[in-house]
């Protein structure tokens, strides 16, 4: 029988802490990242191997879209850690929902057995915690480049009524960003892992893998799609409104 | 809203562990991965970019040495044909000299040589004269053997100089 949960089932306890499968495959997806990482700046020449080199042209190809944004390659250097930290944990989150095992092998008995991992972006704490930091993130780096003040003005300004409400406006905007963020992500990678779930309980053989090659696909439009719109934002936030100076 | 929160399975706890999990990632990537690259890539383009410098820069300097070999060469061969031409004019001015002086030394030579040629054709004359004198006196002798102090020595002179004149 199909038991789809909306929230990321418990697997273990770590004395009082509660480790849900969400968060034990975002964790193997962190372990995993750290290990290239570390193997990459170990690895590290002028003359690069093959490793190195498809690290190369994948950083020289988001920094290529960074430039496009942000207009200049030392912006894009700046910004470049969050964006692209964002949209990898997004993908390879994405991408391990995909791995077998994922989802089937199960832990616990008979109606209390629940999947041992499951894609981390299928559970909204996951996506919610992403959306917060990106917003958050997009209004340090705002407050760093045109002023704490500025900024802030963005959302209270009491110059005149309509000023205000623009600025209440603005400030409903980044929660709005928050929760579009947050269920954008969710709503794509969960459907996606609902009706892989389905698709494998209907038709258990082939039918299922261009639904795969789908959400391969799906995985990396969401992870474009979350990076490419916290680039945005930084890119709108850190430029001067209209009688702001940089750098006040 | 209690209710939602509880059905989406929203926890303060698995917030905050999603949000290390992605700070704790953030930091090592950081740290091991985009440093380093973006630092390897900027020393490796900053290295194109001066090695490509250094090439239009060797490239100029071609260029200007090329220049500057071809002014030189032009130079020196203008500076080869002046030397020519120089020459030309000086080995003119010698040949003309040396004619000048062998013509001298020509003309010198037949002025010497007439010289000697008169002194010869003076010193023959006045051994002619002499032998015509000594020969007209022999004949006188002969002819007036026999009254010799008849023979007057003015007229002996007066007979040599008016044979030296006909000759």
């Amino acid at each position: 029988m199909l038991n789809i949960s909306l929230r990321a089932e418990e697997v273990f306890h770590i004395g009082s802490f509660v480790v849900t499968n969400a968060m034990l495959q975002g964790f193997l997806v962190l372990v995993g990242l750290v290990i290239a990482a570390v193997a990459l700046r170990k690895k590290l020449a002028m003359v690069p191997g093959m490793f190195q080199n498809i690290a190369e042209v994948v950083l020289e190809g988001a920094l290529g879209v960074m430039d496009t944004v942000l207009g200049n390659r030392r912006e894009s250097e700046k910004y470049f850690p969050l964006v692209f930290t964002i949209f990898i944990f997004v993908l390879v989150s994405n991408w391990s929902g995909l791995i077998p095992g994922v989802g089937s092998i199960m832990v616990g008995h008979g109606a209390d057995a629940v999947p041992l991992l499951r894609s981390p972006a299928s559970d909204i704490n996951f996506t919610l915690a992403l959306a917060l930091i990106a917003v958050t993130m997009v209004n340090v780096f705002a407050s760093a480049a045109v002023g704490l003040r500025a900024r802030a003005a963005v959302f209270f300004n009491f110059g005149n009524p309509l000023k205000f409400f623009v600025g209440i406006l603005e400030l409903l905007s980044e929660f709005a960003r928050i929760i579009s963020f947050t269920f954008r992500l969710f709503g794509n990678v969960f459907a996606g892992e609902v009706l892989l779930a389905i698709m494998a309980l209907l038709v258990p053989y082939l039918v299922p893998l261009p639904f795969m090659g789908l959400e391969v696909f799906t995985g990396f439009i969401q992870a474009f799609i979350f990076g490419m719109l916290t680039l945005v934002f930084v890119a709108l936030a850190i430029t001067p409104h209209e009688g702001e100076g940089a750098g006040h | 809203m209690q209710s939602l929160v509880d059905q989406l399975g929203i926890n303060w706890e698995f917030l905050i562990s999603q949000l290390v999990n992605f700070a704790l990632l953030l930091i090592v990537l950081r740290i091991f991965a985009y440093k380093p690259m973006l630092k390897l890539l900027r020393d490796r383009r900053e290295k194109i970019e001066g090695g490509l410098a250094k090439a239009k820069e060797a490239e100029l300097r071609l260029h200007e040495v090329d220049a500057l070999n071809a002014a030189r060469v032009k130079e020196a061969e203008t500076e080869a044909m002046g030397i020519i031409k120089k020459t030309e004019a000086e080995a003119k001015e010698l040949e003309a000299k040396l004619l000048a002086a062998a013509k001298q030394r020509e003309a010198e030579a037949m002025k010497g040589a007439e010289a000697r040629l008169r002194v010869q054709e003076e010193e023959s004359r006045r051994a002619t004269e002499r032998e015509a004198a000594r020969l007209v006196r022999a004949a006188i002798e002969k002819t007036v053997e026999l009254s010799p102090g008849a023979i007057d020595e003015a007229l002996i002179a007066r007979a040599v100089k008016e044979a030296a004149q006909s000759a």
